[in-house]
């Protein structure tokens, strides 16, 4: 059984994922959780989530923040009602909030999601020990890592196969204070669509925003697995995570809607994956270039 | 005479044995050091285990303590040998660990147990709750995130009483610690296991674009381009609140810092904790301490996140501001009171005529003209040009071995 999670913008995005065959929603508020596309309401979780098990799939809301100590405050608020309205599971990547899921004592399970820590099986055992049921693995690691880990953990790792990884955070407004600096004026969100360039390479183009927790920069290009996807299978890697936090609306759905589709082809054993990356290359953005990231890198390549 | 505070730990960086020594004679409760596997700063000096136990000899030899740093986020293999080596640091003496991987944390504990384990501030440890889960794993201490406020320390300090660690000066990452493999994408090399190429402090263009991806740049010729650099940390003024928060213990940054910027780091903030703490009451700032400071400074200073989330001021983008440096000089070996000659061992080029300043522990400055250099002959010379080598200079006011002597740049 392979499992293919995608991030929900609305209500609406969520209700068309789940009519292609997505397996598991993921959504969020941007208080509790990090770079999500849209931050929901409560309501809109609740209605999500009741979706989903309509069609008998499962929501995870992102509890994966870095709390301050006014985070951590309304946390067990946050988690009860979770709890009440019935979502499958959170990700998590700060300890606090595992205590205070543990002193809640909620049937709330968590998935261990402290992004680019997240490099070993050693360390998501630690986790699991401690009541994870799922990890979420560090874009920085190689395929051949991504199957070690897999091999030695109990839990699924969940790997990410398309979409743009997350490569820096930082608590400062980098954006407005260099526009502050340089007297521009200038919106700092996501919807401004702003690219950094590295300075010995023009040709690259790292997207970065501001929000309530800080600055955000993305790698310059998004992840894509699809080529390799048969091959994921085969190292047991079969939790897949498509993320369109910067990929709106019905374009997301339909790049959703591919990966479905190879799925299913790998399922029923009839994957061949040039049609499929002819057709992703259709539907990705021109101004966002795919790539591989670290995957295809042997471990030793990154020191 | 007010009442006296409880004094916290005034934690050094040492990068070798000379600097250890010289950070704990200078003042430091605690050092801390790299050792040769499972580190952050594989090109900082980084020590063997001989190097440790005289290191552990010469601290605890003055009642101070030393800690290693295996802060490094593991990939799949990098532990092994973990659990020896972590036993090999308890048997010798070492007070504690600082680590930041679970995988490497589980080992320390149970591989060997009774070595005190400390969370790294890689981990990004930012609220009470995560501390209170820390001191339940059997953690002793927790390394704060630099992101947190003094109002959230003090918060902090009341819900849980599992020692906390915060830095209080020196270099910072413009990241959540741990959180930034920008190095990782532009350089290939591994900011979490010590190889972060500081690709924050590039000089980036700044751009949107179209759907049909034709780019236009925000910056214009004659302006700044988009930069990530932090000016550092320096909480010299703020000693007050920082004693009052409840910090345990006081972190200097910059294992890689030579021995001029930590002896004088140390110096200054041992100065201000012991004359803050012996009479809170009557104390007062004074602009001498951060006037020193500056003479090693390699950027702008400011206090962090301490009071408000950092602005364009606190960051660094035109060409920095020529900060006036001193250089190390030379290292007294020797005083002799009857003929008031000191003994130096040179460290950078000096010679007759030059304004100089000796310091030493306890924050004892004296400016000297040099006016004749003996060599290790006895015959004068005009300059001491060659490094290490040993001479001879009159001095007015007496020094003592291991006081340092800098001059202007
Ligand atoms: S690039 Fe800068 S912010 Fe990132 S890890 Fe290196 S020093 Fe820290």
């Amino acid at each position: 059984m392979i499992e293919l999670i995608a991030t929900a913008e609305s209500v609406n995005q969520a209700k068309s994922l789940l009519s292609i065959g997505i397996d598991t929603l993921y959504v969020g508020q941007d208080q509790f959780g990090l770079r999500l596309p849209k931050s929901l309401t409560m309501d809109e979780i609740e209605e999500i989530v009741q979706e989903a098990h309509k069609f008998k799939k499962r929501l995870i809301v992102a509890v994966n923040g870095l709390m301050h100590n006014h985070h951590i405050d309304d946390v067990p608020d946050y988690l009860s009602k979770l709890d009440q309205i019935g979502v499958d599971a959170i990700t998590v990547g700060d300890p606090g909030v595992i205590m205070t899921l543990q002193e809640l004592n909620l049937s709330l399970p968590f998935i261990y999601d402290a992004q680019t820590m997240v490099t070993s099986a050693e360390h998501i055992s630690f986790w699991v020990k401690r009541g994870a049921i799922g990890a979420v693995a560090a874009r920085e690691l190689t395929l051949i890592e991504l199957e070690s880990i897999q091999n030695k953990i109990s839990v699924p790792l969940e790997v990410q196969v398309y979409g743009p990884t997350c490569i820096h955070q930082s608590k400062r407004p980098l954006l407005s204070n260099y526009f502050r600096y340089s007297q521009k004026n200038e919106a700092t969100d996501k919807d401004r669509g702003l690219f950094l360039a590295e300075p010995k390479d023009p040709e690259t183009q790292y997207p970065i925003y501001e929000d309530q927790n800080g600055t955000h920069i993305y790698s310059t290009e998004d992840l894509s697995l699809m080529p390799y996807l048969d091959k994921c299978v085969q190292k047991g890697l079969r939790t897949w995570k498509l993320d369109g936090v910067l990929l709106q609306g019905d374009r997301f759905v339909r790049m959703a809607q591919l990966f479905v589709a190879a799925k299913q082809a790998i399922e029923s054993g009839t994957y061949s994956s040039a049609a499929y990356e002819t057709k992703l290359y259709e539907l990705q953005p021109t101004n966002r270039p795919l790539g591989t990231g670290f995957y295809l890198k042997q471990p030793g390549d990154v020191q | 005479m007010g009442i006296k505070m409880k004094k916290p730990e005034i934690l050094a960086p040492a990068g070798n044995l000379e600097k250890l020594k010289m950070a704990i004679r200078y003042g430091a409760d605690a050092v801390y050091i790299g050792g040769q596997d499972y580190g952050l700063r594989s090109r900082a000096g980084n020590f063997d285990f001989d190097q440790m136990r005289e290191g552990i000899a010469f601290a605890h030899g003055h009642q101070a303590k030393v800690y290693v740093a295996a802060n490094m986020v593991t990939h799949e293999g990098d532990s092994r040998g973990s659990g020896e080596f972590f036993r090999t640091l308890r048997d010798m003496g070492i007070d504690a660990v600082i680590v930041s991987d679970p995988a490497l944390i589980a080992i320390c504990m149970s591989e060997a147990p009774g070595l005190p384990v400390h969370l790294s501030t890689q981990s990004s440890a930012t609220n009470y709750k995560t501390l209170e889960f820390w001191k339940k794993e059997g953690l002793e201490r927790v390394v704060l995130a630099r992101e947190v406020s003094m109002e959230e320390v003090r918060e902090i300090r009341q819900k849980t009483d599992v020692e906390i660690e915060a830095f209080i000066h020196g270099a910072m990452c413009i990241s959540y610690s741990g959180r930034c493999v920008l190095s990782n994408h532009m350089a290939n090399r591994d900011a979490n296991r010590g190889g972060c190429a500081q690709s924050c402090r590039w000089k980036y263009d700044l751009f949107d674009m179209d759907h049909v991806a034709t780019k236009q740049s925000l910056i214009k010729d004659d302006d700044e381009p988009f930069s990530m650099s932090a000016v550092d940390l320096a909480m010299i003024r703020h000693i007050p609140d920082i004693v009052g928060a409840g910090i345990n213990s006081l972190k200097i940054e910059g294992r890689m810092k030579s021995i001029h910027y930590v002896s004088t780091v140390v110096n200054v903030y041992r100065k201000a904790i012991d004359t803050y703490c012996s009479d809170p009451e009557n104390y007062t700032f004074d602009p001498a301490w951060e006037e020193e400071l500056w003479k090693t400074a390699q950027r702008e200073l400011a206090s962090g996140f301490y009071y408000h989330i950092p602005t364009e001021k606190n960051q660094i983008f035109a060409k920095p501001r020529k900060i006036p440096q001193y250089t190390f000089a030379a290292q007294v070996i020797d005083y002799d009171q009857s003929t008031k000659m000191a003994t130096l061992q040179q460290r950078n080029n000096f010679g007759v005529g030059e304004e100089v300043e000796f310091y030493g522990p306890g924050f004892i400055h004296h400016k000297q003209v040099i006016e004749a250099i003996w060599n290790e002959n006895g015959n004068p010379i005009d300059r001491a040009p060659n490094a290490m080598m040993i001479v001879k200079v009159k001095v007015d006011r007496p020094v003592e071995p291991y006081y340092l002597m800098r001059k202007k740049r």
